[in-house]
């Protein structure tokens, strides 16, 4: 049961990023039917899912938030930008009560907005539907999804599905009068087990008056050969003209996929056979009870003017435009990329073992390439765009703004960027933490900008773009920039620093990031319990990645996350440092010298440069940055490596020798373990043995891990 | 639904230890936490990590670390024989794989006859569960009743980044 909560939980959350995205388009002038009507599906999913698991609150408002929707929806209620933004505010409280439901936020005050929803529906709502403010509007026949009625069936009697699916088929083309409703009903196999109760439906259209006509039996197969979880039974059942058609499709709203539903007037009945009663067959209703089910062929015809071909499951088609998905577990995903991994490598067994010859002749290169394929595609199933993690900005920016009183505007670009799934959920926590870091710190009220010959409104601009084999993610703000005499003075009064360290502005501005430090002079609820920027450091180092901050005095802040594309490919060169096979990414090697005696120059005691056709470039020992054994190796013996890093250009690295240069698949090391600095992650070879993946740029920036403190900080 | 979980817990009262020795020690981990015993094999080195940690190898397309846990005790660092192996254990949602000397035994026993062991450990809380005294097998045909006592190790309390997370 928690898990079907689960999955409605996830699907709220989905529906909520659907629906702010809708209504943010509509704010922004879309006032396109399919941008109104898929706001209006996501409320009503949250709705029926909300009903079935009674949780009362949220059904409740998010009811009457679809009323105004729905009127939207038909055009009764011009969405003029007041409206939306009425819709907007009912929107974030729609989001509280989600968060309400799930027990992660108290229930949220929601009698203002609805007020506001009421208003709006009193005030504009002259349409069909306007009469009485506070009743459900009646359900319009249109062709998107019928307007639930009868608020008590919608609170209370919900079925349990927590299947979201659109109600499309359930057009009201026919005069609704006279004969008595016939629903046959006959719930996918695998309804039980993916935690369907079906009975609960039928339970359901009795309560509204139906009647159980017949169960079909004839698909029960014999007692030893039942599957507890399977489900066998077709019910046919009669209910009264009176009840409203909408009320009974939301008895179905929630059916397992696959399942069999139709709902039609008794004078179409057809025998129990070939499914649903679409077209006036002479039988009587009584038939029904007689008619011998032959269910060899089971035939789905569908209410009139939707019968989709009639070997497609009946509400296939049902399933709403946008979801062309199928949701899958993540667990398997990671088992399915981790065995194509090992197909990967089992490849590359293969490629050590043949001869070029015998490759040719068994078509390894086909099977290499074709392998390669299946990885490419199984790695695109676990990225996501990054927009997922960018929405629950806006929101954010509403209420930092109403808190703070700074006028913000958020600029978005790069939201298509497509990066792994645990990458996403990750930088979630820093992303808010920087947000709230500029809108607290950054942008100053608006009086103090218009003093300054800024706009009064602030400007955040949320970017997200790949570069090779990293994402970069930003948040720029236009505001006063990091005031850095208060930041030094404040990293000394806290012990950060000595009161004599003499400290770059970038080094400066790196100490906001350092644990316990906050310049906040209150401690306010946005930001400023010291722990804000010391987080966003944090999560993004132990995902491999690395913050970097830029900052122009009255200009404004950018805090960039740079983070790794985790399991990628990656094209590497495997080197030897102190005997051991390392991976070093071919992306950042632009050369490899065998060091003249005399190339390589000492400096300092510690430091090294080597003469590149006159150019001097600074030179590393990775064996002596790892501390590792061989550290002695003379230099005629080794080989440099030119390796180009984002901040400190290009650099040689020294290694033993160099093995093999290939492609390897990464393996995150923190996965079981926890992420090592100078360590990208690690990969497994074609021999099942592993080498560790060389992390260029954490490399590049130190002399000796092992000796490592936080540049800035005092030692 | 409840009542059918207070129904299983009460069946699992009676867990399965896995006992191993390290040193002249015997220890014991709860065997739902043992994925698989794998012969040693010489893990590839990882820089700048603490010495009990032996590297990582590779179980089945996983990267898992191998820790040299007598060391990681602050015993004597084991000495690798014909008889060394690995114990592949989960931790949380973490696997780690733990260097012990040998694989004694699996026994039975109940929550009760758990001790807290008493505060002598190593300056670290809750390596230890607690002590358990049980009769081996071997002991039995022996006709030894004296029995033996297990360390029983609590696996989070060895998680590998539970120090960072102190930390944070």
């Amino acid at each position: 049961m928690d898990e079907i909560q689960g999955i409605f939980f996830e699907e709220c959350a989905e529906g909520l990023a659907v629906a702010e995205q809708g209504l943010s388009a509509m704010r922004a002038g879309d006032l396109s039917s399919e941008t109104i009507a898929g706001v209006f599906r996501a409320v009503h999913s949250i709705k029926g899912g909300a009903g079935a698991f009674g949780h009362a609150a949220l059904t409740a408002f998010a009811h009457r938030f679809e009323n105004v929707m729905d009127e939207v929806r038909a055009g009764r209620i011009p969405a003029t930008p007041g409206v939306t933004d009425v819709m907007l505010s009912a929107f974030d409280i729609l989001t509280d009560h989600v968060a309400a439901a799930r027990g992660t936020a108290p229930l949220p005050q929601d009698s203002a907005v609805l007020a506001a929803l009421e208003n709006v529906l009193e005030t504009k709502g002259v349409g069909v539907g306007g009469g009485a403010t506070a009743a459900p509007a009646p359900a319009p026949a249109t062709p998107d999804a019928p307007q639930p009625e009868a608020e008590e069936s919608d609170e209370d009697e919900f079925g349990f599905r927590p299947v979201g699916v659109a109600l499309d088929i359930f057009d009201a083309t026919e005069e609704p009068v006279e004969p008595d409703w016939i629903i046959d009903f006959a719930p996918s196999h695998a309804a039980l087990a993916n935690g369907g109760e079906p009975l609960l439906l039928v339970r359901e259209v009795e309560a509204l008056g139906g009647s159980i006509v017949s169960v079909d039996l004839s698909a029960l197969p014999p007692l030893r050969e039942m599957e507890p979880e399977q489900s066998y039974l077709r019910w046919t059942i009669r209910v009264p003209a009176s009840i409203e058609e909408a009320a009974l499709t939301d008895c179905f709203d929630f059916v397992a996929p696959d399942s069999l539903v139709s709902i039609a007037r008794a004078e179409s009945v057809v025998p129990a056979t070939s499914a649903a009663a679409t077209d006036p067959l002479d039988q009587t209703s009584d038939d029904i009870a007689d008619a011998e089910p032959e269910l060899s062929a089971p035939v789905l015809t569908l209410v009139s003017t939707t019968a989709p071909s009639p070997s497609a499951p009946t509400l296939e088609r049902a399933s709403e435009p946008a979801a062309q998905t199928i949701r899958v577990d993540l667990i398997k995903l990671d088992l399915l990329l981790n065995l194509v991994g090992e197909l990967v490598i089992r490849n590359s067994i293969l490629a050590d073992r043949l001869t070029p010859a015998d490759q040719q002749r068994v078509e390894l290169p086909e099977l290499a390439r074709l392998t390669r394929q299946i990885q490419d595609n199984v790695m695109s199933l676990r990225a996501q765009p990054i927009r997922q993690a960018f929405s629950r900005v806006p929101r954010m920016l509403r209420d930092l703004s109403a808190e703070t009183g700074k006028q913000v505007i958020l600029e978005t670009t790069g939201e298509t960027t497509e990066v792994d799934k645990g990458v996403i959920e990750k930088i979630g926590d820093p992303l808010t933490h920087m947000i709230r870091n500029a809108i607290d710190h950054g942008i100053e009220p608006p009086a103090d900008r218009i003093a300054k010959g800024k706009e009064a409104q602030g400007t955040i601009r949320l970017s997200a773009e790949q570069k090779g084999a990293r994402i970069f993610v930003r948040v720029a703000d236009d505001g006063r920039g990091i005031d850095r005499v208060r930041v030094r003075a404040k990293a000394i009064e806290k012990g950060i620093i000595q009161a004599d360290a003499q400290l770059t502005d970038e080094e400066i501005d790196q100490l906001i990031c350092a644990p316990g430090f906050s310049t906040a002079e209150t401690i306010s609820n946005i930001s400023g319990r010291g722990v804000g920027m010391d987080v966003v450091r944090s999560n993004v180092e132990a995902l491999g990645g690395r913050v970097e901050i830029a900052s122009t005095p009255g200009e404004g802040t950018t805090f960039t996350m740079i983070l790794p594309l985790t399991l990628a490919i990656l094209d590497g060169m495997i080197v030897r440092l102190g005997g051991q096979r390392y991976v070093l990414p071919l992306a950042n090697v632009i050369e490899t010298v065998q060091p003249a005696p005399g190339q390589v120059k000492r400096t300092s005691p510690t430091n090294e440069v080597i003469d590149m056709r006159g150019q001097y470039l600074p030179v590393k020992r990775a064996t002596d940055i790892f501390d590792l054994p061989g550290s002695n190796r003379s230099l005629e013996d080794s080989l440099v490596v030119i390796v180009e890093s984002e901040s400190a250009g290009h650099v040689g690295l020294i290694v033993d020798t160099i093995d093999d240069r290939r492609e390897v698949v990464i393996k995150s090391l923190d996965q079981n373990l926890y992420p090592i600095r100078g360590l990208g992650g690690a990969t497994i070879l074609g021999d099942g043995s592993i080498a560790l993946i060389l992390d260029i740029e954490a490399l590049v920036a130190s002399n000796s891990f092992n000796r490592f403190t936080p540049k800035g900080i005092a030692a | 639904m409840s009542s059918l979980d207070h129904r299983t817990a009460n069946k699992q009262a009676d867990r399965k230890i896995v006992t191993f020795s390290l040193g002249h020690q015997t220890f014991g981990i709860d065997m739902h936490s043992l994925i698989e015993i794998r012969e040693w094999e010489e893990p590839t080195p990882l820089p700048t990590v603490p010495s009990f940690i032996k590297g990582v190898t590779n179980l089945r397309g996983n990267v898992v670390p191998v820790i040299g846990l007598a060391e990681r005790l602050g015993w004597e660092p084991s000495k690798i024989h014909a008889r060394s192996c690995v114990l592949v254990v989960s931790i949380g949602e973490k696997q780690a794989g733990f260097l012990v000397d040998e694989v004694s035994d699996i026994v039975s026993i109940g929550d009760q006859e758990i001790q807290p062991a008493p505060d002598v450990e190593i300056g670290e809380p809750s390596v230890i569960l607690g002590l358990v005294r049980v009769e081996s097998r071997t002991m039995e045909a022996r006709g030894d009743d004296t029995g033996q006592m297990i360390l029983l190790l609590d696996l989070d309390g060895l998680s590998l980044t539970r120090h960072l997370e102190l930390v944070a």
